[in-house]
């Protein structure tokens, strides 16, 4: 009889080290596939880490409406706990609050997009700038300005302010030089940098950058 | 000479003209035919097999609308050899000629949206320039 019980117990006690054993294998794996589905959801996040800007058109401190460069509107929502706000000044930022946001300022903002629509982790107030090029196709001496026709046959007219930065490039060398309005000439090709404005008309913008590309570059 | 041997004789004399003048008309025609098709086809052959051998702007990274968390980015892609590539921001502008298919350039970044023209003028100056526009926003990572 104590034989069996013996016996008994041996059994139960190798058993119950088997399950006992299982179990920590168990939760070992399942620990190493949580660690393993967070770095795939951190991947993913990483992946789609996207931003998106446009002009405000409305503020009523849930819901801001941005149109884009595209004439597309998007819904911004705001959380009152979560989402943060900027104003980007140079080299830095400073938080503001939501009710500083206001119609026409442009806008960067991080979250999620879900169709037209976006959950905003932080919003930044941000300078706007439009990068352009296109052939020089009249240079006005008298007010310093330029016109110039881009590859879609839009005209933009840059106005030379004293604060424009001009370049050229150096063609046998290939560098970049600084140069003034007197080596514009018509034919010539631009690229610029202007600011985007609310109140512009018929593409006239003050220039903050040009480079020029002389014509010679593609005589020679 | 008999009268039915001259009937004969000028009879002869008139088929052989309406034929000859028939095969004249027919080997023109048949000339003519043979040039017209011979033009053409020749000239929109050339056009592609240049078009094909062109190397378009191609730009692997980064991608539009990406977000960073360095005050520098590295601008990479394919354009065909010898062209000048002017890339342009409000940071910087930078000008390079390529001698391999691939280029790979650093450029620095403002904190915010920077707006980034591409822009290739291929080593024929008779093609188009080709250009490429992108906006990389500069943000703290720990937003």
């Amino acid at each position: 009889m104590k034989k069996t019980i013996l016996i008994l117990l041996i059994a139960v006690f190798i058993l119950s080290g088997r399950v006992l054993a299982q179990t920590a294998t168990t939760s070992a794996s399942d620990e190493k596939d949580i660690k393993a589905f967070k770095e795939k959801i951190a991947n993913v996040i990483k992946k789609n880490d996207k931003a998106f800007s446009g002009t405000v058109t409305l503020n009523d401190g849930n819901i801001i409406k941005i149109k884009n460069g595209d004439n597309i509107v998007y819904e911004v929502k705001l959380d009152k706990e979560l989402t943060k706000y900027f104003r980007i000044s140079s080299a830095s930022k400073k938080e503001i609050k939501a009710d500083d946001i206001l119609n026409n300022d442009y806008i960067i903002i991080t979250g999620v997009l879900t169709d037209k629509s976006i959950t905003a982790n932080s919003i930044f107030i941000d300078e706007s700038y439009i990068a352009g090029s296109g052939r020089i196709s009249e240079v006005d001496k008298d007010n310093y300005s330029i016109k110039i026709v881009n590859s879609a046959k839009e005209t933009f007219t840059l106005e030379v302010e004293t604060y424009t930065k001009e370049f050229i490039l150096n063609v046998k060398t290939l560098e970049i030089e600084r140069t003034g309005f007197s080596k514009i000439k018509e034919g010539d090709y631009a690229h610029f940098i202007v600011k985007r404005g609310i109140d512009v008309k018929d593409n006239k913008y003050s220039a903050q950058k040009i480079l020029i590309i002389p014509q010679e570059y593609f005589i020679k | 000479m008999k009268k039915e041997t001259i009937i004969a004789v000028v009879f002869g004399i008139a088929l052989g003209g309406v034929l000859g003048l028939f095969l004249i008309n027919k080997n023109k025609e048949t000339q003519l035919t043979k040039n017209k098709v011979i033009a053409p086809s020749n000239a929109p052959n050339k056009t592609l097999l240049t078009d094909s051998n062109i190397q378009n702007l191609e730009i692997s990274s980064p991608q539009d609308g990406i977000v960073v968390d360095g005050n520098s980015v590295k601008i990479t892609g394919k354009a065909e050899v010898n062209s000048l590539i002017i890339i342009q921001s409000p940071v910087k502008d930078l000008s390079f000629k390529i001698n391999k298919l691939n280029f790979s350039v650093d450029l620095p970044l403002a904190l915010g949206e920077n707006v980034i023209k591409i822009v290739v003028y291929p080593s024929n100056k008779n093609q188009n320039p080709q250009e490429k526009d992108l906006k990389v926003y500069y943000l703290d990572s720990q937003l």
